[in-house]
């Protein structure tokens, strides 16, 4: 087993990979730091898959490099293999093996010493919940179970890097709870980038997320930001009785506050009203709307947080790559 | 140190898939019933070289003085190698190929293993399971042979199995080259087949073209090394051979696995 470096950190600069004329990602760059969670967020066929599979040494690329813990992934593949665990899109699994046999046999290959293996893999039956199919034959699991046997060999080792890709596909809701949590209380001692396509996954797990589309970068930032950035802040709506005008007057003069509409009151009671605010970026004025509110002997009926959510950044982001790409053609 | 404990994990891994799966025991069984077929049929059938022989005394045809025990190995032991040719493609079409239709090659080619340790492993793991199925054949010799007189050396038979191990070895090393180069078991094994065919061809080609070509090319002849050794003829040269086909094969596999890895366009 390999001790913590201090460089687990994955840097990528300039990754492209060309079939013939086609190329399936290009000028790829970004870095994810050592104990990070990096999301790498894109539509099936963005290159998401190419660029993880670079990453773990399984293709070479075109031009480039991926450095993993400073180490090249073309040139020094094998200590690059000692420090990562990898879930390929589909999980490699040898169907006539038990869970713990094929467990155990990936630790063996991948260095765990003799002593620490069986420990190793109870551990690791254990925090993806498959200890009571530990001895059924691989072929005989279901989806979600065979997705996590992927997860469990990804980590069976305890590598600094953990490379996962589309870790969730194929798990019900509540699997993918567990799964999220996993990856979660890894992040600190291990530095993960995972793919995926789900957005909540992102947005919920991940420190920063890379989006890319169509072999490209699109941008590299937290969730947080890119929500803001693209809505311009937060927002709130306010279902309230009475007079509407007067409480957007004294809502309008709130520190944070940018703007109070009064939208229309379709599908609510006669006396009710929708008011609808937008807050300057990084402003936080809830507390003062619902005194202001209350302090003025009305009625708050629903009080809500409306923001961009990270469907809106990546739709936005993403179409709007097509539209500049379509134009130019 | 390390890649000997690779090439361990590599070996257990094949061995435990052999007798785990229901495919190699029907291939097994395939070969048992064929070759106790063979045995009793060369050997005690009306045509067979105990009848013969016999005939022939009755006749009283004048004939050298036959060692019947020997004769029989020979002739065995060359129907043995025929039915090999036919099952070892089939033992070697999945050595890769499997590993490609399942995603484990991903899984191997990212972890700390050389491509030589897996297919070293890969290589032991099918031969030992072959000698399986022919170390029973050497029971069946011993207790039809232990009876002849005069007694047969227990070298021959011993040489001739192997004759046969080795090249066991040399084709299932090809095979398992041709194996690493798709991921469809059927093309694998048809191209194995391919490749014994024409390595049978060999033999023919070379005595037809003669002269020091000839000789060169009869020289690599896998059959023409089997049956010297059969015979009893234990040549270096033939050891010489057969490991390097198998060291070849072992080769090939590892650069086309890391060809996978090192195509930069």
């Amino acid at each position: 087993m390999i001790s913590t470096e201090p460089n687990q950190s994955i840097e990528v600069d300039g990754l492209s990979k060309i079939y013939g004329t086609k190329s399936a990602i290009k000028d790829i760059s970004f870095t994810v730091q050592t104990g990070e969670i990096l999301g790498f967020l894109g539509p099936n066929g963005a290159g998401k898959t190419t660029t993880m599979r670079i990453l773990a040494g399984y293709l070479p690329a075109s031009t480039g490099t991926a450095r993993i813990a400073g180490y090249d992934v073309h040139s020094e593949s094998m200590e690059v293999r000692q420090r990562i665990g990898y879930l390929p899109e589909n999980p490699p699994l040898y169907p006539e093996m038990t869970v713990e046999g094929f467990l155990h046999f990936v630790a063996k290959i991948k260095g765990v010493s003799p002593g620490q293996r069986s420990s190793r893999v109870d551990e690791v039956l254990e925090r993806c919940n498959l200890t009571e199919y530990r001895q059924l034959q691989i072929r005989k699991l279901s989806k979600g179970m065979k997705q996590r046997v992927g997860i469990a060999q990804a980590i069976v080792h305890d590598p600094p890097v953990i490379i996962l890709d589309e870790p969730t596909i194929g798990l019900d809701p509540k699997q993918i709870i567990d799964v999220r949590n996993l990856i979660k209380s890894l992040a600190g001692q291990h530095t993960i980038i995972l793919s995926t396509h789900i957005l909540p996954e992102v947005s919920m797990t991940c420190d920063r997320v890379t989006i890319i589309n169509r072999g490209k970068v699109v941008t590299t930032n937290t969730p947080e930001t890119l929500m803001a950035e693209l809505a311009g802040g937060t927002g709130y709506e306010l279902e309230i009785d009475g007079n509407p005008i007067e409480i957007q007057k004294m809502l309008q003069i709130l520190p944070g506050i940018c703007l109070v509409e009064v939208a229309s009151n379709y599908g609510l009671p006669g006396d009710r009203s929708l008011l609808r605010l937008v807050c300057s970026p990084g402003a936080e004025p809830g507390r003062d709307i619902a005194a202001v509110v209350v302090g003025a002997n009305r009625g708050l009926y629903e009080m809500r947080r409306t923001r961009a959510s990270l469907e809106d950044v990546f739709l936005d982001l993403t179409t709007k790559e097509l539209d500049v790409t379509e134009n130019k053609e | 140190m390390i890649i000997f404990n690779n090439i361990i994990a590599i070996f257990r891994k094949e061995l435990q898939g052999y007798f785990t799966s229901p495919f190699a025991y029907v291939v097994m069984g395939i070969f048992w019933l064929l070759s106790g077929f063979f045995f009793v049929a060369i050997l005690m059938s009306p045509e067979g070289i105990i009848n013969q022989i016999a005939q022939r005394d009755q006749l009283g045809v004048p004939t050298p003085p036959v060692d019947v025990a020997y004769e029989f190995l020979r002739f065995f032991l060359g129907v043995m190698g025929s039915l090999a040719m036919f099952v070892l493609p089939i033992l070697s079409m999945g050595l890769y190929a499997d590993e490609r239709k399942w995603g484990t090659l991903e899984l191997l080619a990212t972890s700390p293993i050389t491509n030589w340790a897996v297919a070293v492993g890969k290589l032991l793991g099918v031969m030992t399971f072959f000698s399986a199925m022919i170390v029973p054949l050497l029971g069946l010799e011993a207790i039809a042979l232990g009876a002849a007189d005069p007694s047969i050396l227990v070298t021959v038979p011993l040489l001739g199995h192997l004759g046969l191990f080795l090249m066991a070895g040399a084709i299932l090393s090809l095979g398992m080259f041709i194996s690493s180069l798709t991921d469809k078991t059927i093309v694998a094994a048809i191209l194995t087949f391919a490749l014994i065919f024409s390595l049978s061809l060999m033999e023919l080609v070379a005595k037809s073209i003669g002269g020091n070509l000839g000789a060169a090319l009869e020289h690599l002849s896998l059959m023409k090394h089997y049956t010297n050794l059969v015979q009893g003829v234990f040549d270096t040269s033939s050891l010489v051979l057969f490991m390097s086909y198998i060291i070849l094969g072992i080769f090939l596999t590892a650069q086309s696995i890391e060809s996978l890895r090192f195509s930069r366009r």
